[in-house]
């Protein structure tokens, strides 16, 4: 993954001999943008056109879509152009998941069509190879997983590529997917994802297992370069069955197979500069679903998660977040199963609780809610003292968090206060405790928690916590 | 029988017959299939020869919800039981049973019996939906896939019959003929009938759970509308059965259209 770096150069110089200069920093490939250093000599004023693209290491990727990721960099004015826009395409080259390898280099060009201000870039490729596979371990959910995996990438030389992943997890839970994915050409950058999977998911906590076989079809695409759209069929086969007897009836009640066909659309925008420990930018995320387009069960759900994250000094971040959810029966002919409902607790949602701990419980077994909301505050520092800065402690970070949220069949009595349905019976817990980052996938934590308000039927977990996941609260 | 189970059989007899006994079974009029209703009826008889008070809950998935995946199951109090052999176990526990004044060799008769009943008569009823495609293809994918959507009924209905085939194979039924399964009911029927003899039960001293059972799978048979009506037929041939199954009817199941 080499790229264009820019280095400052004496300045005053010919734009001819600094655009050669350039051509030889390039080689010694870093992953840096051009940084503000280079705007001392005033990029912006040298002229620069581009006159020849090469591409080298094609094989079986086809010209078209290659094509389409550069075809910008013909429109670059300046040198500085010139530097952003390469860099741009080689992002683009990289989204295409053609190419393991992607250096380029800019140079002058020459020969007997070369005009006075150009330049020849040149990208050097380098294909994946026909299938390639892995051993690997990844974290969800509070699970962490093995996941054995195979790639055909770019199958017929337009970015296609088939997977077969199966992964297993320390829940108990298992996962085997095969998917084909088409990436697009266009300005949506639409993807379109077909596959069929089988999971298998045990939640001890409900008294449930649930086997799982399905397909989906997945379309996303950008309807503006922030915004994302992801579209979605699944039609699912969903065996439910109890974990043994002492499972309460309520649970057992449930058991049987289902079918749900539904459709989904999830709408994202994120603007965080980071993934686990973002130090500013919001993340929002609108997802509908409606079941009952054949099969027996039927619902409309509506979830909704948003953080946002506010410096308040060098290193020291606010972060809020909030997330709700709300399932609505569209008729009683059809099924909700308590595998759809919603569950609130633990150490990824509400702290200080169990997993699933709050809500309707029967004998011990979460039952799950028709609705549930929950928020939560942090105030993300460094480590006290700082402790191997600039290295392996910047992985870590302390937080002191407070929680709230409620779940219940929340129903909106039409002279009632949404508000004050929301509001009663309310969780409540805060904390203290480290964070630290996984690889840029996953974020863990141990934490101290104080369970403050809970109903009496409520599972609380006060004390050491500990969380390892994706998306927290 | 693991001992978990076997432990909460005992603890659940040290508790009365609780009040709200629920029998759970398919639906009966579009659902449940011939095996099925014959042991889902032989538990009610038994329950109403023991004079246990139940309520009928029928439920599409009773079978997914029962413990041994098979139906009846019953709910008593926490307690969830299935299977004739279990419910009348787990009655036996409460100081509750129809045998006590048996002596060994009558015990050892009516578990014999049976189990003949649950070999023979149970397996042929399966052959006979499963297998025979005729009672396959008008009766049984139709009740059995009736409860689930398209294509689901599909795929259910593929995947029961495999495994009803793998069953019978595992005891050698399914390589044989519909004369051959006739032939063993016809056989079992006249060992039962024989045993029967002039008797108002199979034993003197009044109804057991083998009356039960014989019930249950007798009546339903002879109730049930099949495109091959044989197996009514072979039992029609032995009167004394059908006076035993009309008796138990009278008996216990006629009273509650007299209310």
């Amino acid at each position: 993954m080499g790229t264009v770096h820019a280095k400052e150069g004496p300045a005053g110089l010919a734009g001819e001999n600094l655009t050669e200069s350039f051509g030889s920093y390039a080689k010694d490939a870093s992953h840096e943008l051009p940084e503000k250093k280079v705007t001392e000599i005033d990029l912006e004023g040298v002229k620069a056109r581009v006159d020849t693209i090469h591409i080298d290491g094609l094989e079986r990727t086809k010209d078209d879509i290659v094509e389409d990721c550069i075809r910008e960099l013909f429109k670059a004015k300046d040198f500085q152009d010139v530097l952003l826009k390469a860099h741009k395409a080689r992002v683009k080259l990289d989204e295409l998941g053609c190419f393991k390898n992607i250096s380029v280099f800019i140079d002058t060009s020459k020969g007997s069509k070369a005009t006075s201000d150009g330049l020849e870039v040149t990208f050097n490729v380098k294909e994946h190879r026909r299938i390639t596979g892995g051993v690997s371990t990844h974290v969800g959910n509070n699970e962490g997983a093995l996941l054995v995996g195979m790639r055909a990438p770019n199958m017929f030389g337009r970015g296609e590529r088939v997977q077969v992943e199966y992964s297993h997890g320390s829940k108990k839970s298992s996962n085997f997917n095969i998917a084909f994915i088409k990436p697009f050409r266009g300005k949506h950058r639409p993807i379109l994802t077909a596959s069929v999977f089988q999971s298998h998911s045990e939640w001890a906590t409900s008294g449930y297992k649930q086997l799982e076989r399905g397909l989906l079809f997945d379309l996303g695409f950008h309807s503006t370069s922030l915004l994302k759209h992801n579209l979605q069929w699944e039609g699912n086969i969903r065996d439910f069955s109890v974990l043994g007897r002492t499972t309460s009836f309520e649970v057992r009640k449930e058991s049987g197979l289902s079918l749900k066909s539904s459709l989904k659309h999830i709408l994202s925008v994120d603007l965080r500069d980071e993934l686990i420990f973002p130090s500013s930018g919001s993340f929002f995320q609108l997802t509908s679903e409606v079941a009952g387009l054949g099969g027996d069960v039927g619902f409309l759900k509506n979830d909704l998660f948003v953080q946002g994250n506010y410096s308040l000094k060098e290193d020291i971040v606010l972060q809020g977040c909030l997330s709700a959810g709300f399932l609505t029966r569209l008729s009683n002919d059809l099924r909700v199963s308590m595998a759809d409902a919603y569950f609130l607790g633990g150490p990824l949602t509400l702290r200080g609780f169990r997993q699933r701990g709050v809500g309707p419980h029967s004998d011990g077994d979460a039952l799950g809610a028709r609705g549930y909301w929950a928020a939560g505050a942090h105030l993300f520092t460094p480590l006290p003292f700082r402790p191997g800065r600039g290295g392996f402690g910047d992985l870590f970070r302390t937080h002191g968090f407070v929680n709230v949220g409620n779940v219940g069949d929340f129903r909106i009595a039409k002279d009632g206060n949404l508000l004050d349905t929301l509001k009663h019976n309310l969780r409540v817990s805060y904390g203290l405790g480290v964070a630290l980052r996984l690889g840029n996938m996953a974020r863990l934590e141990v934490n101290y928690c104080f369970p403050y308000i809970f109903d009496k039927g409520d599972q609380t977990q006060p004390g050491i916590q500990f969380g390892i996941g994706v998306q927290f609260l | 029988m693991s001992l978990i189970e076997k432990i909460s059989i005992e603890l659940g007899a040290q508790e009365p017959w609780p009040k709200d006994v629920k029998l759970f079974q398919p639906y009966e009029v579009e659902q449940i299939l011939l095996p099925d209703n014959a042991n889902c009826l032989a538990v009610q008889a038994f329950l109403k020869m023991c004079h246990l008070d139940y309520t009928v809950e029928p439920k599409p998935n009773a079978e997914a919800m029962s413990p041994t995946l098979k139906v009846p199951f019953i709910k008593a109090g926490r307690f969830v039981i299935a299977e004739v052999e279990g419910i009348v176990q787990f009655i036996n526990g409460k100081g509750i049973t129809l045998t006590e004044k048996l002596d060994s060799e009558q015990k050892t008769d009516l578990r014999a019996f049976m189990s003949l009943l649950h070999n023979v008569m149970e397996i042929a009823e399966l052959y006979v939906c499963w297998v025979d495609q005729e009672t396959y293809n008008e009766i049984t994918s139709f009740r059995h896939g009736s409860v689930y959507p398209w294509p689901l009924n599909h795929i259910q209905n593929r995947s029961k019959r495999n495994q009803v085939i793998k069953k019978l194979s595992a005891m050698n039924w399914y390589k044989k003929t519909l004369e051959d399964v006739f032939e063993e009911v016809d056989k079992c029927c006249e060992a039962l009938s024989t045993r029967l003899g002039d008797g108002h039960y199979f034993f003197e001293d009044g109804p057991t759970e083998l009356d039960a059972l014989v019930f249950g799978h007798l009546f339903t048979i002879l109730t049930t509308p099949l495109p091959k009506n044989d197996l009514a037929e072979i039992i029609r041939k032995y009167p004394m059965l059908i006076a035993l199954v009309e008796r138990i009817e009278k008996q216990y199941f006629k009273k509650e259209t007299e209310h």
